[in-house]
């Protein structure tokens, strides 16, 4: 619905920041990991999806979207030749999502598949220091009265409450963090994808169930503040505009409105690219834009990899 | 009178002067007549060479690979289907007949002799790989000691830690089939369910870590699910039926082939033997292919390595093939015909093989009528899930039509292992009868670059 993010945010009592949090652009700024030489290959995957994937003249969004997210993946995992803890990651796809909580007496659930998901051995450690946490204290949850803040739920009967990580994994597995979430809006219609704002929101519900799911794991049942917050991170792309997304889960009390609240850092509507022309527009004779990718952003692919190597870097 | 009478004697052409000597005519600038030459458009064997002549002409003078491309497949008449994951009884024996390659077993030379060191428990171990070694030590105890190569003599090359490579692809094999919890999988879609995310996840995982090893993975690209085509002629037949009917035309074959996951690469791999060599023989088949069972059809005569011309990515690396739940091996043990087994394996390497090596080569713009001047190599993987099976193939020609084939010694290679199970089944978490040599030819493969890299 309209305030997508915001009813999210009241759902999962948490902060928004703007912008990325500052151990992640640090990464992004740092010029020791060799982001520029990344560049020209970012260009070339970018450009292979678009252009280059298909023996038609142009590939749709439901090939170039996935292919385009496969390429970047590819580039980022090359880079464990440089950092070899890089290489305890695993990418998951087709993980169902199930995770509980209440709300001011209201009973939550979130289930569904989420996307493609990274697991890696280590956790993340947290991004916000002691103080912002306990900052958060003194922020007050917006409302939007008269409108409950279930609006657009679906109300169901639930029997079993249910608390996995997707109930994806048994025990023992050894990649057991979740580290990245991955949304990929590859419909070919327009209709059919979630416009960003609605992106954004989807992949904070996630990015809380996974954490919400996981600290329940670590530290039981019991709703309480916790001493090691848990991180998971997002990124949600339609194939041009990405949103990333940085979520920390403080507390699991979520019944009362106030207390220490999570926080999450959001950057979103980023362009890898402005255009991308399969075919060299011609008016009267004369090229006016030629085939090839125009307005390439590098940053984006820089907070791509940021994202990507924050926890092991 | 008299004098117009002799003038008329001595006008030019009557030369009865015996000193005169014959002026040779000066040669003309431009012939005077056209060179005469065979219509273009009549109904003879004359006509029709000479409108051959014009299309080579046209193919040769094409300006760029796309347009040579676009020319090369412009006619389209009803053409054999060739698919390399077949069922068909013997279909390698086909194959390389249709595509004139030599099928040597085993591996190629070179390989064995790069092998590089590992590191066994027990031997002294070197540089950085020390703690990784010493922490795997307990764990590498089961490593089979037929591993343990003369040590640090064979080069500056760093040890390769099979500990640390058995558990990547054990943790990839165990996250697919054990620990994520999938539904059943749908019905004779088996491969989609495990051996195929377990493939894609082993080859990225350890392209990945072999990249710091091997520059050329470094800037590669890979693919997944990508299609790759391509179109020949070889050998001549009699239309059937038709308004066509008598008339004499090249068989032709087409291609289209969906390797599961595919490593392109911006530089060729080093040949392995030289260009002219003789290492087999093709076979000879005297029936038609329609005989195999092979189809006609009509359609878009495509050349596609797996991306466009402008993709700077234009050489083949290595190729992964998933073989459907149709051609598993339990069902032609039930019918009784084991030795198909190895030939599904065989067939799809070949016919995948020569598909990406020759569309390779038209990307570089040769031919049948231009033949390639080096060889082209690529590798490829063909598994079930379980069982692996290794091939390595080099391209020494693509003149294969039924007048450049006349003229030509040089013949395709492709060297090709038998399928060998990478472990026994996997329980309860843990993978039981890990066999290791599968996984070291899987990451020879990997390395596997030119030599000034």
């Amino acid at each position: 619905l309209f305030p997508g993010v915001r009813q999210a945010q009241w759902l999962t009592k948490t902060k928004l920041v703007e912008g990325l949090p500052p151990a992640v652009q640090g990464i992004v700024d740092n010029p020791a990991h060799g982001l520029q030489e990344l560049e020209e290959r970012a260009k070339h995957a970018v450009s292979h999806a678009r252009l280059w994937d298909t023996a038609e003249v142009a590939p749709r969004r439901e090939k170039y979207c996935p292919v385009l997210f496969e390429n970047l993946i590819h580039i980022c995992r090359l880079m464990s030749g440089k950092y070899p803890s890089l290489s305890k990651r695993m990418l998951a796809r087709n993980c169902r999502i199930a995770a509980t909580w209440e709300r001011e007496s209201i009973l939550l659930q979130i289930r569904g598949l989420s996307g493609i998901l990274m697991n890696s051995m280590t956790p993340i450690p947290p991004v916000a220091s002691k103080e912002e946490i306990l900052a958060t204290k003194e922020h007050v949850l917006e409302t939007f009265y008269p409108i409950a803040p279930t609006i657009d739920l679906q109300e169901v009967n639930v029997y079993k409450e249910l608390n996995d990580t997707g109930q994806c994994f048994a025990d023992g597995y050894p990649y057991s963090h979740p580290h990245t979430l991955f949304f990929l809006e590859s419909a070919n219609v327009r209709t059919d994808r979630f416009r960003p704002e609605q992106l954004r929101a989807k992949m904070l519900m996630f990015a809380f169930g996974n954490a919400l799911a996981k600290a329940k794991a670590l530290h039981g049942n019991d709703p309480k503040v916790l001493e090691q917050p848990v991180v998971v991170q997002s990124v949600g792309t339609d194939g041009q505009l990405f949103q990333f997304m940085v979520f920390q889960l403080n507390t699991t009390d979520l019944v009362s409105n106030d207390g220490v609240k999570n926080l999450v850092w959001i950057d979103s509507d980023q362009n890898l690219y402005e255009k991308a022309q399969c075919v060299p527009e011609v008016k009267k004779r004369v090229v006016t834009k030629p085939a090839g990718i125009s307005g390439f952003q590098p940053d984006t692919f820089k907070k791509f990899l940021a994202l990507y190597l924050h926890g092991t870097v | 009178m008299a004098a117009l009478g002799v003038w008329r004697l001595l006008q030019p052409g009557r030369r009865w002067f015996s000193e005169t000597v014959p002026v040779a005519p000066s040669p003309p600038s431009s012939p005077l007549y056209p060179p005469v030459v065979a219509s273009v458009t009549a109904k003879s064997k004359a006509a029709k060479s000479r409108r051959l002549q014009r299309f080579k002409q046209r193919v040769h003078a094409a300006a760029t690979v796309e347009e040579k491309l676009r020319l090369y497949g412009k006619l389209q008449r009803p053409k054999y289907t060739v698919y390399p994951q077949t069922f068909a009884l013997n279909a390698d024996r086909w194959y390389r007949s249709f595509t004139k390659t030599v099928l040597v077993p085993g591996m190629p030379p070179r390989a064995a002799a790069a092998k590089p060191p590992v590191a066994a428990a027990g031997t002294t171990p070197e540089g950085g790989k020390a703690p990784e070694a010493g922490a795997e030590a307990p764990g590498a105890v089961e490593v089979p000691q037929a591993a343990k190569t003369p040590g640090p003599a064979a080069g500056a090359a760093p040890y390769l830690d099979m500990g640390e490579l058995r558990s990547l692809a054990c943790d990839a094999l165990l996250q697919e089939s054990f620990y994520q919890n999938k539904k059943r999988p749908f019905l004779y879609r088996d491969q989609d369910h495990t051996p195929g995310p377990f493939l894609t996840q082993l080859v990225s995982t350890l392209a990945a870590f072999l990249s710091g090893r091997n520059p050329l993975l470094a800037a590669s690209s890979l693919d997944l699910n990508p299609e790759v085509n391509y179109y020949w002629h070889h050998g001549e037949e009699v239309v059937v039926h038709g308004h066509r009917k008598g008339r004499v035309d090249p068989v032709r074959f087409q291609i289209d082939d969906n390797p599961h996951l595919q490593i392109r690469v911006p530089k060729q791999l080093p040949e392995v033997v030289p260009l002219e060599s003789d290492l087999g023989d093709v076979p000879v088949i005297d029936h038609k292919p329609s005989k195999l069972p092979l189809f006609k059809k009509q359609y878009e005569n495509k050349v596609f390595i797996g991306s466009k011309v402008a993709d700077p990515c234009c050489y083949g690396h290595t190729q992964f093939h998933l073989l459907p739940d149709k051609l598993k091996r339990e069902r032609f043990m039930r019918e009784r015909l084991e030795d198909q087994i190895e030939v599904v394996y065989r067939s799809n390497g070949i016919a995948s093989l020569f598909a990406w090596t020759a569309a390779q080569a038209m990307y570089q713009g040769f031919w049948s009528e231009a033949d390639v001047t080096r060889p082209f190599v690529s590798q490829a993987v063909v598994t079930d899930g379980k069982y692996f099976a290794f091939f390595c193939y080099q391209l020494n020609t693509l003149a294969l039509t039924a007048e450049t084939i006349k003229n030509n010694p040089r013949k395709n290679i492709c060297w090709g292992t038998d399928s060998k199970p990478l472990y026994d089944v996997v329980e309860d978490g843990n993978v039981k009868g890990f066999n290791d040599e599968v996984l070291l030819h899987l990451v020879r493969f990997l390395l596997n670059r030119p030599k000034e890299l």
